[in-house]
């Protein structure tokens, strides 16, 4: 059992312990340095390009050892990367903007979805095809994600008095069982699994109907970026090359994602479908021009519109381009 | 042990063809049910079970062990933990409202907050599994144990004073012998929590493991691997409960005695009661402060005493943070209330049926146990879905979490019922109903008002639990929303409440307990 304290001191107890480690592990003739990614769910293909450049070394080669922290339901990713025991943590513009005002001392430094994930998901013989669909329906959500609902409404004119809100967990039982008829979920989960077990179905992605949110973001603090840039270079290349390599392949990246978390208990099939769902939303024209992660001022213009109807306003310093900039450059 | 559950080795010997074909008849009708059920994906039929354990063997043993360990470590810390403070209180009587209290508000924090500093603190691996399932039993093991440490008769330690011995000659020839009973108890509702509480650590990101497998088939609408994971977590809580039991049978426990006591006047100063609820006060803030220093933990996430102070009553915005607050409370309180009742009047009820009636304790306890043993995730929809989002189904949710405790720590008590009384009875051939209300109610009192102590916290978890998940209302889902939104102020202001509440709560049953034991078990009161 591990036993970590966060504190500045501290890191070098932890730099220390991976000394340690170094003596007794095989390792290779660079120093490596290691710190720990955090996750924002469980393994799954979400992370394939990550686990590509785990496997094809593209961190080691930089002289980096990365730890792949998965997340899971009470694992947010802000604590541990205000804490420093993760140097980035993979967030999204409003999980982000919300801390930042809290007083977390975060900047976005790359944007690996850059089409929002969010979609209202429903069964196809009753489907909700674009916002006005919405009205008189009953949608099962999270409460915590009303402030989502009320900015679609908002931007499509949608009356949000005639939506009847159900608190329902995150599956896809309440849709299917009838209690609700639609959810918002993301497009790449929940729809994936209700195709999996051959029930018909329809997302609607938030992002087509002017909801641009940033997701599956990298987030690190002020003081790693002042402090930590060649760590945080080296993570981002990584990142960049082997998420490259997931666009080429993403088939491939789903089946090392179930090849490597044995114990994950992943759906090949699944993982498979969600690898491919998932294309769309992080690879565009900007991308394609630019590199994996980039961010615009218009895009970060649009996202800032965005956060203030979820009331988390934020200004365009939150965004910080100059790690994807030694990246690409 | 009590007679009930003595017996059930027992009788399965003597009906094992009229068990069979209950247990055939159930399984016939379950699968037919998830058959006919198919299309709403409610219900996994046990042959799909059987078939998803088959497929995935090596995956769901690998899963297995991983929990099982981290829950048997966090089973040996948080019961050694429990023991020892009640120990404590026995020989530092003058620590009891201390101690109590600290227990108490541990046993309160929620996982919305207990899960982001553990995992800070420990990092990946499985330190925050251990010590969340030691969390999870501490508390039901402290407050038995400190009434068995107590359930000895007066003249008994009059003796050991007699013969010029101490409090820990006491201890060892009195009070030990006397709490072994309670500890089994205490055991036996620790084993499924223990379980419970390990796989509910895997919440905070854990590699792998049965709770890892939980949320993942909950998502993917896959019945089959829930289903499977419920009977492996319903099985091996089944057999550590036996096995507990078992073992407590093996030690040839004392039979109890009639416990003769004087009844005790309160005869305390006017201001030791404000004086220890102040000396708690200090102690709980110091402890709060001092440890979120110590590790040094970010203002961000861990916010202390004087940042919820700021946030509630000082700062910008304090008015209105209090009334979003408050208003979430009343809310929750209102479905407490009668959920609490209803799950310690089930426990105490069944725990008397099953004592009149023993042979139905074979076919109930697994049940109980299997409910006590699940992720309130995996049972919580089923509920929903039989009872609605209303307040049924919340009163549903927080009866199932606390009726278990309740009903064991009573068949227990139960059965603490002194032979001689129970002779005197059958002399006169009382009829059951008689001896249960003059000899056993009586002998249970002490074990009831323990569970009903243990009830308070667990019952408003239980609650915070199903507003988060299927009403979205009172504090649960606040808590759940401005956790999301890193809005921590909120959440320990939250949390102070509920632990401020439980207090208070607890003060309350303490002294309708007082009342009522120093007319029926005096025993309890003397210190």
């Amino acid at each position: 059992m591990t036993f970590r304290t966060p504190t500045r001191r501290l890191f070098l107890g932890g730099a220390l312990t991976t000394a340690t480690a170094g003596l007794i592990l095989p390792r290779s003739a660079r120093a490596q340095e290691a710190v720990n990614f955090q996750l924002s769910w469980l393994h799954s293909v979400q992370f394939g390009g990550s686990y590509i450049a785990q496997d094809k070394g593209y961190w080691s080669d930089n002289g980096l050892e990365v730890s792949l922290l998965p997340g899971g339901p009470n694992a947010p990713v802000e604590p541990p990367v205000v804490a420093g025991t993760a140097l980035v943590g993979i967030s999204a513009a409003d999980y982000t903007a919300a801390a930042v005002n809290q007083g977390a001392p975060f900047k976005i430094i790359g944007v690996a979805m850059q089409k929002n994930p969010f979609a209202i998901a429903s069964l196809a013989e009753n489907p909700v095809n674009s916002p006005a669909d919405l009205v008189g329906k009953k949608i099962g959500m999270a409460l915590a994600n009303m402030p989502v609902l009320e900015a679609l409404c908002a931007i499509n004119d949608v009356d949000i008095d005639a939506i009847e809100v159900v608190p329902t967990q995150y599956d896809p039982a309440p849709l299917v069982q009838g209690q609700v008829d639609c959810l918002l979920c993301w497009a790449t989960d929940l729809p994936v699994a209700m195709e999996i077990q051959g029930i018909d179905n329809v997302t609607m992605l938030l992002a087509d109907h002017g909801y641009a949110v940033h997701s599956q973001t990298y987030i690190a603090t002020e003081d790693s970026l002042a402090n930590r840039r060649d760590e945080l270079v080296a993570l981002m290349k990584g990142e960049v090359m082997g998420w490259q390599d997931y666009k080429a392949d993403p088939a491939a990246a789903a089946a090392l994602t179930v090849e490597m978390f044995p114990d994950a208990g992943l759906d090949p099939e699944t993982q498979r479908l969600q690898a491919e769902r998932q294309v769309p939303l992080m690879f565009s024209d900007l991308t394609e021009a630019e590199g994996f992660g980039w961010f615009t001022d218009e895009t970060v213009a649009a996202n800032i519109e965005t956060l203030e109807l979820l009331g988390k306003p934020v200004s365009a310093d939150l965004w910080d381009r100059s790690i994807l900039e030694e990246v690409h450059g | 042990m009590s007679g009930a559950l003595a017996q059930r080795g027992r009788l399965a010997a003597r009906l094992p063809g009229g068990a069979l074909i209950a247990l055939l008849l159930a399984l016939i009708a379950w699968e037919a049910i998830a058959r006919l059920t198919a299309q709403s994906f409610f219900i996994a039929a046990p042959s799909a079970i059987v078939a998803h354990m088959t497929d995935h063997a090596g995956l769901l043993w690998r899963a297995f062990a991983v929990t099982l360990w981290a829950a048997v470590r966090g089973f040996v810390w948080g019961n050694l933990a429990g023991v020892l403070m009640a120990l404590l209180v026995v020989l530092l009587p003058r620590a009891e409202r201390l101690v109590a209290t600290l227990a108490l508000l541990v046993f309160c924090l929620p996982l919305v907050a207990t899960g982001p500093i553990l995992r800070v603190l420990f990092g990946p691996g499985e330190g925050p599994q251990v010590t969340l399932a030691a969390l999870a039993v501490y508390y039901t093991t402290f407050l038995p144990v400190l009434v068995g440490l107590r359930a000895a008769p007066q003249g008994w330690f009059d003796l050991v004073r007699s013969y010029g011995r101490g409090r820990m000659v006491a201890l060892r020839e009195v009070r030990l012998p006397a709490a072994l009973p309670y500890l089994v108890a205490g055991l036996q509702i620790a084993a499924p929590a223990a379980f419970l509480g390990a796989m509910v650590g895997e919440f905070t990101g854990a590699e792998r493991g049965l709770g890892v497998l939980t949320v993942r088939a909950l998502r993917a609408l896959d019945l089959p691997a829930t289903w499977s994971i419920a009977v492996i977590a319903s099985a091996v809580s089944v057999l550590a409960f036996a096995a507990v039991g078992w073992a407590g049978r093996r030690l040839d426990l004392a039979p109890p005695q009639v416990l003769l006591a004087s009844p005790v006047e309160a005869r305390q100063s006017r201001w030791r009661g404000p004086g220890e609820a102040l000396l708690a006060l200090v102690v709980t803030l110091a402890l709060w402060k001092g440890a979120m220093e110590l590790f040094a933990l970010p203002r961000f996430f861990a916010k202390r005493p004087e940042d919820v102070w700021a946030y509630m009553v000082s700062g910008p915005g304090a008015e209105a943070h209090r009334a979003k607050l408050l208003g979430a409370m009343a809310e929750t309180l209102s479905f407490t209330a009668p959920g609490y009742v209803a799950g310690l009047a089930f426990g105490a009820g069944l725990a008397v049926v099953l004592t009149l009636a023993p042979r139905a304790a074979s076919l109930t306890m697994p049940v109980a146990i299997a409910l006590r043993s699940i992720p309130i995730v995996a049972t919580a929809p089923l509920i929903v879905w039989a009872l609605g989002r209303g307040a049924a189904g919340t009163i549903a949710v927080v009866a199932v979490m606390i009726f278990f405790p309740t009903l064991v720590a009573c068949l227990h008590g139960l059965a603490r019922t002194p032979r001689a009384v129970l002779d005197l009875f059958e002399v006169y051939a009382a009829e059951r109903w008689r001896r249960m209300l003059g000899a056993q109610l009586p002998a249970m009192l002490p074990a009831f008002f323990a569970s009903a102590r243990m009830a308070i916290p667990a019952a408003i978890l239980a609650v915070t639990t199903a507003e988060w998940l299927a009403t979205g209302r009172g504090v649960g889902a606040l808590m759940a929303t401005v956790a999301s939104t890193s809005d921590y102020g909120m959440l320990w202001s939250a949390i102070a409440l509920i632990g401020l509440v439980a207090v208070i709560v607890h003060g309350l049953v303490g002294a309708l307990e007082r009342w009522v034991l120093s007319r029926t078990n005096a025993e309890q009161l003397a210190r």
